[in-house]
């Protein structure tokens, strides 16, 4: 067990609440536990309102400023939090804190640039409002040498018939998702403060004009605006807290060498 | 664009309480009928059981032998859904493995109850479903064929959300319903709590509870006693994808004996045991290693890959239970209860049912609420793609 003090910001001020968990327990489910023990309790003792969804990192939903650091509190687990731990994006690691009991201090804020609902819950609508509407969430699984999909009555036009405005027609090999799942932790971490579509949309943009080579011009149209690549300054603090190693400086880089190659 | 044609208004206020899968359905079927509708979720939208599923569509296959009718609604509602959300669906199919002597004296049995179900089953021989999969354990003896894929939970119910977000219903999040109000035997409103803890009254003409697991408690805000199970299971996904078809085991339905994809990760899933409350429910240790094991009977290694998480959701099971087995025996039918004969006209419950199925499910509630009100409306969401969870 391991003895947590969480500091949750509300507004203006922190709600600080204590308990014993097991040290494999995440952040949230910390909060959950938290949660269910104040029910019916007065509001002061209440847990501030947090997002979460899919405990398991991949909704997106749950990111929080966690002691300094923009993460998904479902993949946060209260050992790691017991260990040395960078303080900022790209900071070093830096013991944690302890209270007066010896308690792990663990302070929660939200998501900065998000839409803030309450508590810690912010939404991360300015991450993706840049993301094109063309650009689907599919794309080809790699099939590692492994054979075809095989035939499937259920593909069948009769039985799966197009509707009308439907985005693009469906892939028909192998599919996954794409690894982002739009937490808008990258957007949180960068320190840009010019106008910025910011490391989400523009890996998205690369992602559609890799897939999509039709697109490819409209993309890098959008990636060449004063508010695309250019505005970006490399810090690479987006690389370093996406949790789905989607390593979104990695595409802006990509963008970049398109953009230069396209100008010469 | 997503601008589907609303023939007509109707002069009525509907609350749907619960945001996750069936209540945003249920917004968006209602909506698309022409109603005002005021949706109320106490925490973030598809924070309770809908976000936390395993994320399997379901052909149906699962449930055939036990139950043909549900199989049959799982294959219509997969088609539907593959239309209207495609982009939160990972749609590559799935393999019923006999690993055991028993399994394999199955698939017959399994292969017959699919068909009669309309759900296109076929055995592969062992070697195309090891060439398909070569995770497939290489004891493996059966391997049939079915058009099971992969849900994101939240982006399906986001989609749904953000389809009656655009025509304009009120969808609130961390907003509490505390107190329901009931008047000559009629409901005439209630009392919400919003994000800022402040209360407020609202009036409403239509309540529907699509609040799964937490029916109990939405009912008791009107006197009402809802048989409702909490039937809490526990998922473990490991980092690495595994495969890309789903894998079950050919078997009746159990505890672990399925391995659903999904992005980078492979997910086994699932245990069964009762609740008294859905909140705060977390796996045990015990689930997690046994989930593992059961695993690695499906696809050996699964247990060596890197441990990602692991969480619990409470299914909503229609029915009371009063032990773990006896909710294996409750059906994943759902239902629409009509609380008018309990002394509360206009209240409606739906309980039971289960992700794939959430739009039938809203269908089957919408339709009962145009019933009471003598509405005449056909169900229409199976006709146009849904907008981008984005816009949500």
């Amino acid at each position: 067990m391991i003895e947590v003090n969480f500091r949750i910001r509300d507004g203006k001020d922190f709600v600080e609440l204590s308990g014993g968990f097991p040290e494999d327990a995440t952040v949230l489910d910390a909060l959950e536990t938290l949660r269910a023990r104040a029910e019916g309790a007065a509001p002061a003792a209440r847990v501030p309102h947090y997002r979460h969804s899919c405990h398991h990192g991949s909704c997106g939903t749950c990111g929080a400023v966690v002691n300094g650091l923009p993460s998904l509190m479902c993949l946060s687990r209260l050992s790691d939090l017991a260990a040395p731990r960078p303080r900022e994006p790209g900071g070093p690691a830096v013991e944690p804190s302890h209270g007066p009991s010896g308690e792990l201090v663990v302070t929660l804020e939200p998501l900065t640039r998000g839409s803030l609902v309450a508590g810690i819950a912010a939404r991360p609508t300015s991450a993706l409002e840049g993301i094109p509407e063309e650009y689907s969430y599919l794309r080809p699984s790699e099939d590692a040498g492994r054979a075809s999909l095989p035939a499937d009555p259920t593909r069948d036009g009769e039985k799966l018939p197009a509707l009308d405005g439907a985005v693009s027609p469906p892939l028909s090999g192998r599919v996954r998702f794409e690894a982002c799942i739009e937490c808008g932790l990258c957007s949180a971490a960068c320190p840009v403060t010019a106008p910025f579509l910011g490391p989400a949309a523009l890996a998205a943009v690369n992602r559609h004009r890799e897939k999509a080579p039709e697109s490819a011009e409209s993309m890098l149209a959008l990636a060449a605006g004063a508010d695309g690549a250019p505005a970006c300054e490399r810090h690479l603090h987006c690389s370093r807290v996406c949790p789905q190693a989607v390593y979104p400086g990695k595409h802006i880089q990509l963008l970049r060498k398109a953009l230069a190659g396209r100008a010469q | 664009m997503f601008d589907p044609p609303i023939p007509g208004r109707h002069d009525v206020r509907i609350c749907v309480v619960g945001g996750g899968g069936s209540g945003a359905a249920l917004a968006y079927d209602l909506a698309l009928r022409g109603f005002s509708v005021l949706l109320l979720e106490k925490g973030e939208f598809t924070s309770g059981t809908t976000g936390r599923h395993h994320g399997q569509l379901h052909s149906g296959a699962r449930y055939a032998v036990g139950d043909r009718a549900i199989a049959r609604e799982c294959m219509e509602e997969t088609l539907v859904l593959r239309r209207i959300v495609p982009e939160a669906i990972e749609y590559n199919g799935g393999i019923f493995a006999a690993i055991r002597d028993d399994e394999a004296d199955y698939a017959p049995a399994f292969v017959s109850a699919c068909l009669e179900s309309g759900i296109p089953a076929r055995e592969i021989p062992v070697t195309e479903a090891r060439a398909l999969e070569p995770v497939l354990n290489p004891a493996l003896k059966r391997a049939v064929w079915v058009p099971d894929g992969t849900l994101d939970a939240y982006r399906l119910a986001a989609s749904f959300l953000a389809a009656a977000a655009a025509l304009g219903a009120d969808l609130r999040a961390f907003t509490e319903l505390v107190g329901i109000e009931v008047s000559d035997g009629r409901i005439r409103g209630g009392t919400v709590r919003g994000p800022d803890a402040r209360e407020e009254r609202v009036s409403f003409d239509v309540l529907v509870s699509a609040t799964g697991a937490w029916a109990g408690r939405v009912g008791s805000l009107a006197g009402l006693d809802i048989p409702v199970t909490p039937a809490p299971g526990t998922m473990v996904a490991v980092r690495g994808r595994l495969s890309d078809l789903v894998l079950s085991r050919l078997a009746p339905p159990g505890d672990g004996d399925i391995l659903v994809p999904q992005r980078g990760l492979s997910i086994i899933g699932s245990t069964q045991s009762r609740a008294d409350s859905p909140e705060g429910i977390l796996p045990t240790r015990a689930e997690i290693e046994f989930l593992r094991v059961r695993a690695d009977e499906l696809a050996p290694g699964f247990s060596r890959a890197p441990f990602h998480a692991a969480w619990a959701a409470a299914r909503p099971l229609a029915g009371r239970a009063a032990s773990d087995a006896e909710g294996r025996g409750i059906s994943r039918d759902f239902a629409v209860l009509d609380h008018g004969a309990e002394g509360v006209s206009g209240m409606f419950t739906l309980i039971g049912g289960k992700a794939t199925v959430l739009r039938a499910m809203a269908r089957k509630a919408a339709d009962a609420v145009c019933g009471f009100l003598d509405v005449e409306e056909p169900c229409r969401t199976a006709d146009y793609p849904l907008p981008s969870w984005r816009a949500l």
